[in-house]
């Protein structure tokens, strides 16, 4: 692998963007910045900001407004870019996906890289999801 | 001639490794600090790798000249630096870097950028002057600002410009962006407006800014190594433990508000530098 | 020759206001323009020389016309009920009276008028950036009428006072008799009343008057410093310019009087607690604050006291003035950050550079009088220009507000670059301006205070004129800013003046070594700037013992790497439509790239707007002149003290 490639698995940055979630998921997501996961020693940071990531963790069911959002995101954050759909609700609604506000899981909006499937999440899990995400990227151009 | 270019060779190639590294160990003391792992140590250069390989969008065309501006200055202030010249045109050049790293914030119509810049200033408003006094100080005991003259001299800085250097700890404090005086933009985890200055950076000028801090913490620990010139190689771990002593204080400080910076930092830095200067022009008289 | 530089623009003046013809008028102007400028061009290269008038009696005329101007005055005061302007205009009369009729004054002072390279100096600033000015005027004087649709034009009234102005400003740096100084100090003060009340609203009469007032306390101030000097030196010898700083007069009585003409400087050149009537000169059109208020009028202030240097020198009231000098430069550079208004942030930043330029007249040494006329030149270029640039942008937007100036650079890019380099030559090196300031903070250690205010001035600077750019360049992202039309009458002159920031900026080395040094040697001798080899500038210390190096500025290196740092990547880097994307506001844009709205609450459509800092309630007007005048005040107080208690 090339140094642009090896850096590219190296130093993974984080969008984390919650679309309508209970917020279980998202609170699994910050557990793995924290001293007990860790995930900073694999290079991940939480960026705020789109233009400075390179995987999207998104979580929680597709709705109306957050499409806009999610798509405005989306391409915001310069390639390569791959998309994690974290929980179920972000894979295909889960237990919303009869609302007349939710338009499905987060793959009607984006194309979706990794789904990791959970309510809510383990930690251990996003980051398996991450380390499967992070094998695709490295393929990338 | 044939040395100023190797010496320019080698502030080139060498600096930015060196405070790469350093910002490694930056990250690694703060993950030790907080109980956890951390990165590897050269985990800045895989960041910056991986930025220079992203795609290349833009919001603005003038976010280039700025960022080029904030990097091509500053590698100029470290040539000043490592060739000996004139200290206070090298704060001068140093403030340059800073204008255009604020231009580069206004260069768009950005909500966070826009606040950004104007913290940015704040900051520059906050530390330009105990950098200025700096210069003066090293005029008054010396008689000259010229970096090279420091050299010659018996006695280190340190034992006459001591309040000078309290002060100058506060500007490497707001200098390397470490609470509480992360205020325009500030590293990896801790966010107040998105990113603040670099909000609207992402890809290869991303990494340029990152590669001028690199540039820049070698500069301000240079600045500091100044202070005990003779042997050089007490400054320069004078240096390395303010550069702890900043980690430490990041770790257990909140991050402030500008106003408050601004306050402390001309008042503590100012009566430090002032009563400074003002003993040395008293018990020398003027040259 | 003399003859060109003092009567020619007052026979063009008169020529103006007899043509109507818009063509007709702009021709004799942009003439008397060109002629000017090769005549102080053709002065320079002849060197310095001295020149008295004959033939006629001049002295006669010139008091004829000292007291016509005082009449006005007073005729003013009635007419607007003004007390002040008509108190001062008597304070000035009756000393003047007294002096010519009862004292029966002769005066003959030979030589009349001295040109030595300070001169030199300053006729070239009159006559090219003011020559240009008053090209530019041409189209600006026709479209603010064309914006204001007057009926009857007044454009010859004013370009008549504009172009008078400059054989008065020749006049003022070649006089040596004091009472002829006089004279033309009053004939600028009277344009500058005529140039600021031109639109005659009630604002702009009130201003007016306001200068007219300020300015004519300095005018009492000269002739009570001219009775005196004539009174204790006895006789016409006293009146000669030369003599007071050559130093054959009694060393120890002619302090006052200099402190006093040194009062009179710091009047005209608008320091605190006198900036209010430059603040208010903004009103006027834009050739006005950029000739009399920046480049050139308030430069007769800091000649005066720049030329009384060597007079004053190694006494307190030389420690004085070069507080009085820094004091402003630290307050007005602080009320520069919270002004709007472009041109009072440009008025407020002018006001602080003429207090650099007179603290370094204070200090006294070779570097900073070196310093001081660096910076005389280089800001009359620079400011110049900048209010130039106002000017251009008031009439592309028709506004003066910084906050409606928000996104210029894609309504006018090619204005916005010209600004932009104006105000970056303003603080930043390698540019004149900061050269000029570096060597100021080298040379200020003798009156430390001063050093550490110029300190606080100047990162003050950075804040107003980082904050105003930063608005100009602010635009939603687009690719395409297609350039506006400017008309040549302002195009001429904003990149002539562009371009000298540059020549003038690169070359200094050579134009200090066989020009401004000269130049400084008239006032104070001993040279400490070197020009080496690379276009280095080397400031050594002036011990007896050893001539040590001081600083290193490498000139055309820093200029080399500006245009490698900024211009390159400008012209080398491009953009293409698909990579260009939305700024981050969370995602809740409307529409495409350049779309200024979002969507807030219950999606509602709301314009996105930013605004800038301005600091008001620490900096404003209202929190800072209570103690900022208080202060000025004692220090000129203390200023004029040091006249008196002879030290």
């Amino acid at each position: 692998m090339g140094l642009i490639q090896t850096s590219r698995v190296k130093s993974p940055w984080i969008l984390h963007f919650d679309n309508s979630s209970c917020n279980g998921c998202d609170i699994e997501i910050l557990a793995c910045l924290t001293p007990l996961y860790d995930v900073e020693r694999f290079g991940m940071v939480n960026m705020g900001n789109p233009k400075h990531a390179d995987i999207l963790l998104i979580t929680g069911p597709v709705n109306r407004r957050t499409a806009r959002v999610l798509k405005n995101l989306y391409e915001q954050v310069p390639d390569p870019k791959v998309v994690v759909a974290v929980g179920t609700c972000a894979s295909t609604a889960g237990v919303f996906h009869n609302c007349y506000n939710v338009l499905g899981g987060v793959d009607k909006v984006i194309p979706v890289d990794v789904y990791v499937p959970g309510c809510s999440v383990r930690p251990e899990a996003i980051i398996d999801g991450v380390v499967l995400a992070l094998q695709k990227l490295a393929t990338m151009r | 001639m044939i040395k100023q270019f190797i010496i320019v060779i080698v502030t080139l190639v060498v600096a930015p490794i060196i405070g790469g590294l350093l910002f490694g160990i930056d990250r690694k003391i703060t993950a030790r600090l907080q109980g956890r792992y951390g990165p590897p140590i050269i985990q800045p250069f895989y960041d910056f790798f991986k930025l220079l390989g992203k795609e290349h969008i833009a919001v603005s065309k003038l976010q280039f000249v700025w960022i080029y501006g904030y990097l091509v200055f500053m590698i100029v202030s470290l040539l000043f630096l490592f060739m000996k010249s004139d200290f206070l045109l090298l704060v001068f050049l140093l403030g340059f870097a800073g204008v255009s790293l604020v231009l580069g914030g206004f260069s768009t119509k950005s909500p966070y950028a826009h606040f950004g810049a104007n913290r940015e200033l704040l900051q520059i408003l906050a530390y330009e002057p105990v950098l200025l006094l700096v210069a003066i100080g090293i005029y008054a005991q010396n008689g000259s600002f010229l970096i090279s003259e420091i050299f010659k001299q018996d006695k280190p800085l340190l034992f006459s410009l001591w309040p000078l250097f309290l002060a100058v700890l506060y500007v490497l404090t707001i200098k390397m962006r470490k609470s509480p005086f992360d205020i325009a933009t500030s590293h990896h985890g801790h966010q107040e407006i998105v990113k603040g200055v670099t909000t609207e950076y992402s890809g290869p000028y991303f990494a340029l800014f990152h590669l001028a801090e690199w540039y820049e913490i070698v500069l301000l620990l240079g600045i500091i190594a100044l202070f005990w010139a003779n042997p050089l190689w007490v400054g320069i771990l004078i240096a390395l433990a303010a550069f702890i002593l900043e980690l430490l204080i990041d770790n257990i400080a909140a991050r402030m508000t500008a106003s408050w910076m601004v306050r402390l930092s001309w008042s503590v830095g100012l009566i430090l530098g002032i009563a400074n200067i003002a003993y040395i022009y008293y018990s020398k008289g003027v040259s | 020759m003399m003859a060109i530089a003092i009567l020619l623009p007052v026979a063009a003046g008169f020529l103006i206001l007899a043509v109507r013809n818009y063509y007709a008028r702009a021709a004799v102007v942009v003439l008397t323009a060109l002629i000017l400028i090769a005549n102080s061009v053709f002065f320079a290269l002849q060197g310095p020389f001295t020149y008295t008038p004959g033939g006629f009696n001049w002295g006669l005329l010139i008091t004829f016309l000292d007291f016509a101007i005082l009449i006005f005055y007073i005729y003013i005061g009635f007419s607007l009920r003004n007390w002040l302007v008509l108190i001062f205009a008597l304070t000035q009369l009756i000393p003047l009276a007294y002096f010519e009729f009862v004292m029966k004054a002769h005066i003959e002072v030979t030589p009349a008028f001295v040109i030595d390279h300070l001169a030199l100096v300053m006729t070239l600033v009159i006559s090219i950036i003011g020559s240009l000015i008053c090209i530019y005027a041409i189209r600006y004087m026709y479209d603010h009428e064309h914006h204001l649709h007057l009926e009857k034009s007044k454009q010859s009234r004013f370009l008549f006072w504009l172009v008078l102005f400059l054989g008065a400003m020749n006049g003022l740096v070649f006089a040596n008799n004091l009472v002829w100084l006089y004279f033309f100090w009053e004939v600028t003060t009277l344009c500058c009343y005529q140039l600021i009340s031109h639109d005659k609203t009630e604002i702009a009469i009130k201003n007016a008057a306001r200068a007219l007032w300020m300015n004519a306390t300095g005018g009492t101030a000269f002739i009570c410093a001219i009775i005196y000097l004539y009174i204790t030196q006895g006789g016409a010898a006293a009146l000669s310019m030369q003599n007071i700083i050559g130093g054959t007069l009694q060393g120890s009585l002619i302090l006052l009087p200099v402190a006093l003409l040194c009062y009179t400087g710091c009047t005209k050149a608008a320091q605190m607690p006198f900036q209010t009537w430059l603040l208010g000169a903004m009103v006027a059109p834009t050739p006005v604050s950029a000739l009399l208020h920046s480049s050139t009028m308030v430069k007769a202030g800091v000649y005066l006291v720049l030329r009384l240097a060597p007079a004053f020198a190694g006494t307190y009231l030389s420690t004085t003035i070069a507080m009085v000098g820094a004091f402003t430069f630290f307050a007005t550079s602080a009320l520069a950050i919270s002004q709007t208004t472009g041109k009072r942030v440009l008025a407020y930043s002018t006001i602080a550079n003429l207090g650099l330029i007179i603290a370094c007249a204070g200090i006294n040494t070779p570097l900073a009088i070196a310093a001081a006329i660096l910076l005389i030149i280089f800001h009359a270029i620079s400011k110049g220009l900048l209010f130039l640039c106002a000017g251009t942008i008031e009439h592309q937007i028709w506004s003066r507000e910084i906050e409606d100036m928000e996104g210029l650079a894609e309504k006018a890019p090619l204005t916005t670059l010209i600004t932009a380099i104006g105000i970056l030559s303003m603080f930043l090196p390698p540019f004149g301006m900061l050269l000029g300031k570096w060597i100021a903070l080298e040379a200020a250690y003798m009156v430390p205070l001063a050093a550490v205010f110029f300190v606080l001035a100047s990162t003050l600077t950075i804040v107003f004129w980082t904050k105003w750019l930063g608005r100009l360049l602010q635009v939603l992202p687009k690719l395409r800013w297609p350039m506006e039309k400017l008309s040549s009458s302002y195009a001429v002159p904003l990149w002539t003046l562009l371009i000298g920031i540059f020549v003038v900026g690169v070359g200094i080395g050579p134009i200090y070594q066989n020009f401004l040094l000269a130049a400084t040697n008239n006032v104070v001798s001993g040279n400490q700037i070197i020009s080496l080899g690379l276009n280095n500038l080397v400031l050594t210390s002036s011990s007896i013992l050893q001539t040590e190096i001081l600083g290193v500025f490498p000139v055309w290196p820093l200029y080399l790497i500006l245009l490698v740092a900024l211009l390159l990547p400008l012209l080398l880097i491009g953009l293409k439509p698909t990579e260009l994307r939305q700024v981050y506001m969370c995602g809740e844009q409307v529409g495409g790239t350049d779309t200024d709205e979002w969507l807030a609450e219950a999606d509602k459509k709301t314009k996105f707007v930013l605004g800038g800092y301005y600091f008001q309630d620490t900096l404003g007007e209202k929190r800072v002149y209570p103690w900022a005048n208080t202060v000025a005040i004692l220090l000129l107080a203390i200023m004029i003290g040091c006249g008196v208690i002879v030290i």
